[in-house]
């Protein structure tokens, strides 16, 4: 019946390094946020034992209602019994109104609590577990864990506390009138326990994998409005059909087997619900056939046990709810355990020099993509990474910003060595500036703020003229208060880099490490923006790894990476004299020359 | 209809004349299962109703001391017990069973509206409009059809309750049959309110969750450069935002709980006071009174039901006329009926009148144009797309009187932003092809190895490449890998005359040349556009073309226009275009 795709173990499989928190730190979390709230905790925990204890007068008085009109022994009048049933009520809505508005209180000030303290931490990460894990694994965790939680502690938690509340008072109320009828409840047990034992064990994994699978239908419809132009150009209609067909059956096939699961579950639990009542009534009719007990005994008896269904239901239907929230909250603590680096905050280079010796390091153990590299790198020198792609220039690049640790050999700024400083201490000497240019959502002063604080408006717009941006930015009718990012003023993808070459002016390291940083402009336009920023770069290290070559050309020194190896290393005039292959390629390039 | 054989085939022509005739056309379609969702629904709701009379009637034989009545009454209850399980389950089973199919239904009818448009989908309607209708509407739908069989149960035990109180007491009956709706009508006037704080709550905790997402999505950026702080402030501000508008709707939600004790309360208190008077002349015995008393608490039940599928009714209608709205739109551009075929488009030239341009069969032709939108046009056009595409001819047929899969058929343009669809490698690379270009000669002519071992690094359940996965507009992948792949796939399909628009902008000079040499030997015989700038491309290329200001000013081989023609050297070698 369970089908044979687990979409949820799929994904889990892929990628993700950031640690999921064991049961272990998940109880010592959840302890100490109680602790935390104990007091609101308690007194909620109170409050709803008042408002159960008078919801209990309703049944208590029809029985005592219905053993006085029977003629028994006359303990109340009606009027007497309204009346003490109007005065319960009163009690009972003040009290839900009160305990529900706490909860809710509650509940609000613990979800804003874990997401900023989830939010904290993330920030702090050191660069190279954001690098390794990427950040996908990090945005699900703040969107959809967080969502999960939120309804998690919005609802289950706190029906499902006041439901056993509410369960023990009519549980007890139960015992007091006629401990007897009480025991009809163990017919309820073996059903209800063994069959949800059997159906939790399955359902939330089988839940997760069932919208998992909806999501799939959806984004496959979402993209195939998304890319409509590809798939026109392509003739990809029919296979686009086929794709979402195929993913509608995937769900549809998830959706049968939480059915299938529920198909048992139901019906073992709505047994359990009605072998008490049954049980009540025969046995306690048959009790007051003995008189053991009164009439209104098993009036009120049958009432209460018809009454402690609900909180008993209510407890099984938000209890899988309560597991997804804690399958995210194990999700959102585990960053916690990510450890930190050791590093040394006290040290500082001596002078700006960059000196790489003997680094070898891969991603994978045992899959070196670096093999024995050693540059040198003087201050204010302009180097060159050249080379086929996968030839291991962008790593290069990261290691030599501070982003990895070299498995073997050592990178250098003055002396120290940079994976021995910590981040906010690295990027005052070497920022790094590659293909991802993400631009926050909030204004493009905000954009540009988050690089040097305390600049003004003036600073901001110098950066943006010397990438050239100034044309654009003159457009913007809010100038640097237009909203950009995802949902504001689209920026198009040049542009952006144009942004995060103004932010790393304002950064004013002194080192840059530039990975192809122009090459989402078009090429003649990159052309422009070098030759800008080269003027507003004069006097630092610039390490600029590059696709075009005119780039190599304007570098002081070039360094051919090929292989994860140096295979060439001189000035562009050096190596076009040595006739190796990067000779090669320039001819080719500039044959007419 | 069963589930297994989901999804339908064929999903059919829907009614799009209205929401309403929508509906009605799904419901159509599961007839049978409404039916039988009805009927269960009806037995599961009656059974259930039914309980408070088997107990009152257990209790009055119990105050009587009819022992054996008491147990025929415990159990006729496990009789109705059995049979609400049984009904119940059944009706769930069809409820949701209606509630797939209406929704994988509509998905489908979804799904093949958004391939027909293609590129005009985006044109017409902004794709966020479709996606929304993808995630949110079609669920909406599926759950009118959910409810349905349980409102019918609701309507018809509603009215059975009402007509077993009327015959005990005309009063009980009459306190019943106006309380319930009032009951009903009392929360209204909260809900409206309540909607809106929710709404507003809502907004703010995705604002809140944007704010974090979109922090955590820079936060190379952020750790590299600086200003964690002012994110962080910046977040919490967003987050207590949400904690207040969510404390604002804690108020509402607890006053509406105290109300839902409020009411009930008072409407069950108000058929016992009087039940209890009415025993106490004699009208009704003690059974009856408790029998009542569950009767008030059962027409809880029904009530909800009702003020359910009112709301899932207006949601669904709602969406509905969203769906029909994007399920009407029809391509304005094509006429698949009508159409010339040309003898051998390898053979064919191609000619573009607006820009002069003249593409020579079985040639690796290499357009340079000054401005990039120039270029992005031409290939545009060249795919017989955009405002002039139709006038551009092939062997003097013009490409708007070509049936479009004819069209598609000879000429594969790869316009700037090609998209990369989510799925394996193999799913990737499975389109329409000649079959003559195996995917290994295409990956090695476009120069994707290292693509596939990045791939294969990003997928750890699997070291077979064909069976890595490429993420949404392969976002794991960098600018030139992406620009790889897409080439990859171009190649595959293998077309008759193949366009191009800045395949390898991205690329490193090393793996360009590479690229551009392998595409003039794969490509052999067969017609070639490539628009870029890069001279390593401009080198391999038969013919050169050069576009000013939108039009043809010179063709010749690379060599000759970069020592003869000072307009094309200023192009290539980037310097700035002299102002002459």
């Amino acid at each position: 019946m369970k089908p044979p795709e687990d979409p949820i173990a799929a994904s889990t499989l892929t990628g993700t390094s950031l640690p999921i928190a064991g049961e272990a730190t998940l109880k010592r979390y959840v302890r100490a946020l109680l602790h935390r709230h104990r007091r609101t905790f308690a007194l909620v925990i109170s409050l709803h034992s008042v408002s159960s204890i008078a919801a209990l007068v309703g049944p208590v008085v029809l029985g005592a209602l219905v053993e006085e009109l029977s003629g028994g022994s006359a303990s109340i009048s009606i009027d007497a019994a309204a009346i003490l049933f109007l005065t319960a009520l009163l009690i009972q809505t003040v009290f839900t109104r009160i305990t529900r508005l706490r909860a809710g209180i509650l509940g609000e000030e613990v979800l804003a609590d874990l997401r900023e303290d989830f939010l904290k931490r993330a920030v702090s990460l050191p660069t190279g577990v954001i690098e390794r894990a990427g950040t996908g694994d990090l945005v699900s965790r703040v969107t959809t864990d967080i969502d999960r939680l939120t309804h998690a502690v919005r609802d289950a938690v706190p029906e499902i506390t006041i439901s056993l509340v509410s369960a023990v008072f009519v549980g007890g109320a139960l015992i007091v009138t006629a401990p007897e009828l009480a025991l009809t409840w163990l017919l309820a047990v073996p059903p209800i326990l063994i069959s949800s034992r059997w159906y939790f064990k399955r359902a939330p994994q089988s839940y997760r994998a069932e919208s998992a699978t909806y999501a799939a239908v959806s984004s496959s419809v979402a993209e195939t409005v998304d890319a409509g132009q590809t798939i026109e150009l392509y003739q990809l209609a029919q296979s686009r059909i086929n794709v979402t067909n195929a993913r509608i059956k995937r769900w549809v096939s998830w959706e049968r087997y939480t059915l299938w699961l529920r198909c048992w579950w139901f019906p073992a639990i709505e047994a359990g619900y009605v072998l008490p009542v049954v049980g009540v009534l025969a046995w306690g009719s048959w009790l007051v056939a003995r008189d053991d007990i009164s009439l209104g005994q098993l009036t009120t008896g049958l009432l209460l046990t018809q009454m402690l269904i609900e909180p008993v239901d209510l407890v099984l239907m938000w209890y899988d709810e309560l597991q997804v929230g804690q399958a995210s909250l194990a999700r959102l603590v585990g960053v916690q355990e990510v450890p930190d680096p050791i590093t040394d905050p006290d040290l500082r280079p001596t002078d700006d020099r960059l000196i790489v010796e003997g680094v070898r390091f891969g991603y994978r153990s045992g899959r070196d993509v670096l093999h024995g590299i050693d540059l040198d790198v003087a201050p204010g020198e302009r180097l060159a990474l050249v080379g086929p792609s996968g030839a291991g220039k962008s790593t290069l690049g990261r290691l030599m910003a501070g982003i990895y640790a070299p498995r073997t050999g050592s990178i250098t700024m003055g002396g120290a060595e940079l994976a021995q400083m910590p981040a906010e201490q690295v990027r005052t000497q070497v920022a790094l500036v590659n293909q991802e240019h993400h631009v926050f959502v909030g204004t493009l002063r905000d954009n540009l703020l988050l690089a040097r604080p305390d600049a003004d408006d003036t600073r901001l717009l110098a950066a943006l003229d010397s990438v050239d941006a100034t044309p654009w930015v003159e457009t913007l009718s809010d100038g640097l208060d237009t909203v950009v990012g995802s949902g504001g003023h689209g920026l198009a993808p040049g542009q952006s880099q144009q942004l995060a070459l103004a932010r790393l002016i304002l950064a004013d390291p002194h080192t840059l490490v530039l990975d192809e940083a122009t090459s989402l402009l078009d090429p003649r336009a990159a052309r422009h923006l070098e030759r800008s920023l080269n003027a507003v770069l004069k006097g630092r290290t610039v390490i600029a790894i590059a696709h075009r070559l005119h780039t190599a050309y304007d570098a002081d020194r070039i360094a051919v990476i090929d292989g994860g190896r140096i295979t060439e290393l001189g000035s562009h005039d050096e190596l076009v004299a040595a006739n190796g292959p990067y000779a090669a390629l320039w001819r080719s390039w500039r044959d007419a020359d | 209809m069963r589930l297994k054989q989901l999804p339908l085939p064929d999903p059919g022509q829907p009614d799009l004349r209205s929401p309403m005739r929508y509906l009605t056309w799904i419901a159509r379609g599961q007839a049978m299962l409404l039916a039988w969702g009805t009927v269960n629904g009806i037995v599961w709701m009656m059974s259930t109703a039914a309980v408070p009379a088997a107990l009152g009637a257990g209790v009055q034989d119990a105050a009587s001391g009819d022992q054996r009545g008491a147990w025929q009454a415990s159990a006729v209850l496990l009789a109705l017990g059995l049979i609400s399980a049984i009904a119940g389950l059944l009706r769930h089973r069809a409820a949701v069973t209606n509630w797939i199919t209406a929704s994988s239904r509509t998905q489908q009818l979804v799904v093949r509206k958004a391939a027909d448009l293609g590129g005009q989908l985006g044109r017409t309607v902004a794709t966020g409009e479709v996606v929304a209708v993808t995630s949110s509407d079609v669920e909406k739908i599926g759950s009118a059809f959910d409810v349905f069989a349980r409102f019918a149960g609701a309507v018809v035990a509603f009215f059975a309750v009402a007509i077993v109180l009327m015959r005990s007491s005309s009063l009980l009956g009459g306190i019943v049959i106006i309380g319930v709706p009032i009951l009903g009508l009392a929360v209204g006037p909260m809900l409206k309110p309540l909607e809106r704080r929710e709404s507003a709550q809502r907004k703010r905790l995705g604002r809140a969750t944007e704010l974090a997402a979109d922090t955590v999505a820079g936060l190379r950026v952020l750790r590299g450069i600086g200003g964690e702080e002012l994110f962080i402030s910046r977040f919490q501000e967003a987050s207590q935002d949400v904690r207040t508008a969510a404390v604002e709707v804690a108020r509402l939600r607890s006053l509406l709980a105290a109300m839902q004790v409020a009411l009930p309360g008072l409407f069950v208190g108000a058929v016992v006071w009087v039940g209890a008077h009415l025993v106490q002349s004699g009208v009704l015995n003690v059974g009856q009174l408790v029998a009542f008393y569950g009767y008030s608490a059962f027409m809880l039940l029904p009530l909800r039901t009702f003020m359910e599928a009112a709301e899932r009714w207006t949601k669904a209608y709602v969406a509905a006329s969203r769906v029909i709205r994007v399920l009407s739109l029809e391509r304005d551009d094509v006429d698949f009926t009508r159409g010339s075929i040309i003898a051998n488009p390898t053979a064919a030239t191609l000619r573009d009148p607006l820009s002069g341009l003249v593409v020579s069969p079985g040639l690796f032709t290499a357009i340079v144009c000054a401005e990039q939108v120039t270029a992005d046009e031409i290939a545009i056009r060249l795919a017989g797309l955009g405002p002039d595409g139709a006038n551009v001819t092939i062997d003097d047929v013009r490409l708007g009187d070509l049936p479009r899969p004819t069209l598609r058929s000879y000429i594969l343009t790869q316009d700037k932003d090609p998209v990369l669809l989510s799925g394996t490698l193999r799913e990737l690379l499975d389109v329409p092809r000649s079959g003559a270009v195996s995917v290994e000669d295409a990956i090695e002519t476009a120069s994707a190895f290292d693509v596939l071992d990045a791939l294969i690094d990003a997928s750890p359940d699997t070291s077979e490449p064909m069976d890595a996965r490429v993420t949404e507009r392969g976002r794991s992948l960098s600018g030139g890998q992406r620009q790889r792949l897409a080439l990859t796939r171009s190649l595959v399909t293998d077309p008759p005359i193949l366009i191009l628009d800045e395949p390898t902008s991205a690329v490193d000079a090393h793996t360009e040349t590479r690229i551009a040499a392998g595409l003039r030997s794969s490509r052999q015989g067969r017609t070639t556009v490539v628009l870029t700038s890069s001279p390593l491309v401009l080198d391999q290329a038969d013919q050169v073309v050069l576009v000013l200001d939108a039009r043809v000013v010179a063709v010749g081989k690379h060599r000759e226009l970069l020592a003869n023609d000072p307009r094309y050297r200023a192009v290539v070698t980037r310097e700035e275009v002299p102002s002459a």
